[in-house]
């Protein structure tokens, strides 16, 4: 099988424990295998980038493995422990925490509950909670406000504190989920086109928080990407799908030379997608347009 | 009757001097303020549209009847029993259907409060049909001239009958209000209204949405439950007419009007409602009064209309959240 061949092809992953393994990850609408048969893993404590035409099963397959969509087949395990067929909830509790490709802003509530909400472990979310342990909810809400600030600062958002999240412009709304995500204690992240729609000097912020959130808190990414430039300078790891498999997985250089990677999708692309295949080695980041084929339901 | 005023219309404001008049609407504005506080926990801040909010005022209501008239349970010792059979069945409502979008949840929810209607009209045995069921209210009445007497011994010559029940639905409605609006502010209500926005990024942040839909669904059917105990307690029976589903479209009417996601609002559209849907009576017009009667749906229809255009958000809704909802 040709993904089984491109992960023994692609070295040094086996040598560090892999927080995560998907094996024949299985998704069909209708007929269509949106995602076939997709094996991967992300070793853990690492970046890794996930990458592919449009239409390849990327989103669908964080979709399937955050417990949004049923999987069709296949496993998957975070930690060791099943994800397929835990509801969304249970896996983001998990650690496994995802971000969205359009993003989902809770518009009509602030920044700062945006972010309160997020946080875990807090006893007054549930009514029992509420009724018999008040102080302890309002000194977890304390606590997690003094680093819901800390992140708004971090990602320039702190004068908008307690705005209406739908107020933002799409930028920091895709700012405010990742920090809202961050706020989940998530120890393996999946982002869904992190960078899409952010200016570069705060796409080069998160990056850098990215990488500090690695080396400090051991936090593992997993993220979607279409700009090669940031693929190839800040993944440790590439993982590349074309037409809902795995078609190879390796170091960013590696990547950058395997032929049916460019072939797929840094080269050539396939015919019915037509904006991929215009540049060679680095098919330029888009904005929203045009891709319709990823959007969860 | 001579009316005092006579306006170019023809309205006789004399109504609106009697004391009688006005407990008249409180007791049914409060009955609608605890009714609509369910679907304003439903609609306004859970984003699940309710539309079998009757449905479960009917059990309630027939709940209590039932087991003071047939089971000899104590009146008051019924109230909580009926609650919790409402509230049983608000979990029966909601686990087949709040997993349904936003639509096909308000017909599921529709159909459900109709199903539970026209079983209260055919179920002869155990409700009376058509016939309604009375005399469940002898140790309500026990209290009620308890009150009234103690307003004479605190120099009120001639209490009107009503006020007993208007103090006791106010105070019961005002309770709730503050107690929901407590409930708006903690962590428990910050999912509700996160689910509201987007259920799948509360999912993604590890909120059981599922679960908080289904409490927000239950705790409206107990509130339902007890709009029913004082709708029955102000009619003195229970019929199967009084739960068709125009109740429910009221509650929304009462919503709009005093503003989504705003509980002290309810209280004041409420009052505001049914203040202008019992003054239209008195509009004298040469007309019939079946057709008078008719006349105050479609001036309701008017202002609602009214409303949506000029003022979407109600009365205490905030206009920025109803643009930032769009």
């Amino acid at each position: 099988m040709s993904s089984a061949a491109a992960l023994a092809h692609g070295s040094g992953a086996s040598s560090i424990a892999p927080i995560f393994q998907a094996e024949g990850v299985v998704k069909k609408f209708g007929g269509i295998n949106a995602v076939n048969e997709a094996t991967m893993q992300v070793a853990d404590g690492s970046i890794t980038a996930l990458i592919g035409p449009n239409g390849a099963g990327k989103t669908t397959f964080f979709n399937v493995i955050t417990g949004f969509y049923r999987a069709d087949g296949g496993t998957a395990t975070f930690e060791g422990r099943r994800v397929l067929g835990r509801p969304p909830y249970l896996i983001a509790r998990m650690g496994m925490v995802r971000t969205f490709q359009i993003t989902k802003a809770l518009a009509r509530m602030s920044v700062l509950d945006n972010m309160l909400l997020a946080a875990p472990h807090q006893p007054g979310e549930s009514l029992s909670g509420v009724l018999l342990r008040p102080g302890a909810s309002r000194r977890r809400e304390r606590e997690v406000a003094s680093k819901a600030e800390e992140l708004l600062e971090v990602f320039n958002l702190t004068k908008l504190t307690d705005q209406y999240a739908g107020t933002l412009s799409g930028g920091q709304r895709k700012l405010l989920e990742l920090s809202r995500a961050l706020m989940a204690e998530p120890r393996f992240l999946l982002l869904d086109e992190p960078m899409a729609g952010i200016n570069p000097t705060l796409g080069r912020r998160l990056l850098d928080h990215m990488q500090r959130l690695r080396s400090e808190d051991g936090v593992t990414f997993l993220f979607i990407e279409h700009d090669m430039e940031v693929v190839m300078n800040h993944s440790d790891r590439v993982v590349v799908m074309a037409q809902g498999t795995v078609i190879a997985d390796g170091e960013p250089h590696e990547i950058r030379s395997d032929q049916k990677v460019i072939d797929a999708y840094l080269g050539g692309g396939s015919p019915d997608d037509g904006a991929e295949s215009s540049s060679a080695a680095t098919p330029r980041s888009h904005g929203e347009g045009g891709r319709v084929t990823e959007r969860p339901r | 009757m001579e009316p005092a005023t006579l306006l170019p219309l023809g309205v006789s404001f004399d109504a609106f001097a009697s004391l009688g008049f006005w407990l008249g609407v409180g007791v049914i504005a409060g009955t609608f303020t605890i009714f609509a506080l369910g679907l304003q926990l439903n609609v306004g801040f859970t984003g699940i549209f309710n539309f079998g909010q009757a449905g479960f005022m009917a059990i309630g209501a027939y709940s209590m009847a039932i087991l003071v008239t047939e089971e000899g349970v104590n009146f008051w010792l019924s109230l909580p029993i009926a609650i919790a059979i409402t509230m049983v069945f608000g979990l029966i409502v909601g686990l087949p259907s709040l997993r349904l979008r936003t639509d096909y949840l308000a017909i599921a929810t529709l159909a459900a409060s109709e199903a539970i209607r026209l079983t209260t009209l055919n179920a002869r045995e155990l409700t009376n049909g058509s016939q309604g069921i009375f005399g469940f209210d002898t140790e309500f009445d026990d209290l009620s001239e308890s009150i009234e007497s103690l307003l004479i011994s605190v120099g009120w010559s001639d209490p009107e009958t009503l006020f007993p029940l208007f103090m006791i639905v106010w105070i019961v409605a005002l309770l709730l209000t503050f107690g929901l609006w407590r409930l708006q502010k903690t962590p428990w209500g910050r999912v509700l209204r996160a689910l509201r926005e987007d259920e799948d990024a509360a999912r993604a942040l590890g909120k059981n949405a599922f679960a908080y839909k289904l409490q927000s669904l239950v705790m409206a059917s107990a509130l339902g439950a007890i709009a029913g105990f004082f709708l029955a307690l102000n009619l003195k029976f229970v019929v199967p007419d009084e739960f068709l589903p125009n109740f429910t479209f009221i509650g929304f009417a009462i919503l709009i009007l005093g503003g989504l996601a705003n509980y002290w609002g309810v209280a004041v559209g409420a009052i505001i409602f049914q203040t202008i849907f019992e003054g239209l009576r008195f509009l004298e017009l040469p007309i019939t009064e079946v057709q008078v009667s008719a006349l105050r749906y479609i001036l309701l229809g008017l202002v609602l209309i009214g409303l949506m255009a000029f003022r979407p958000q109600g009365l205490f809704g905030k206009r920025e959240e109803m643009v930032l909802g769009e």
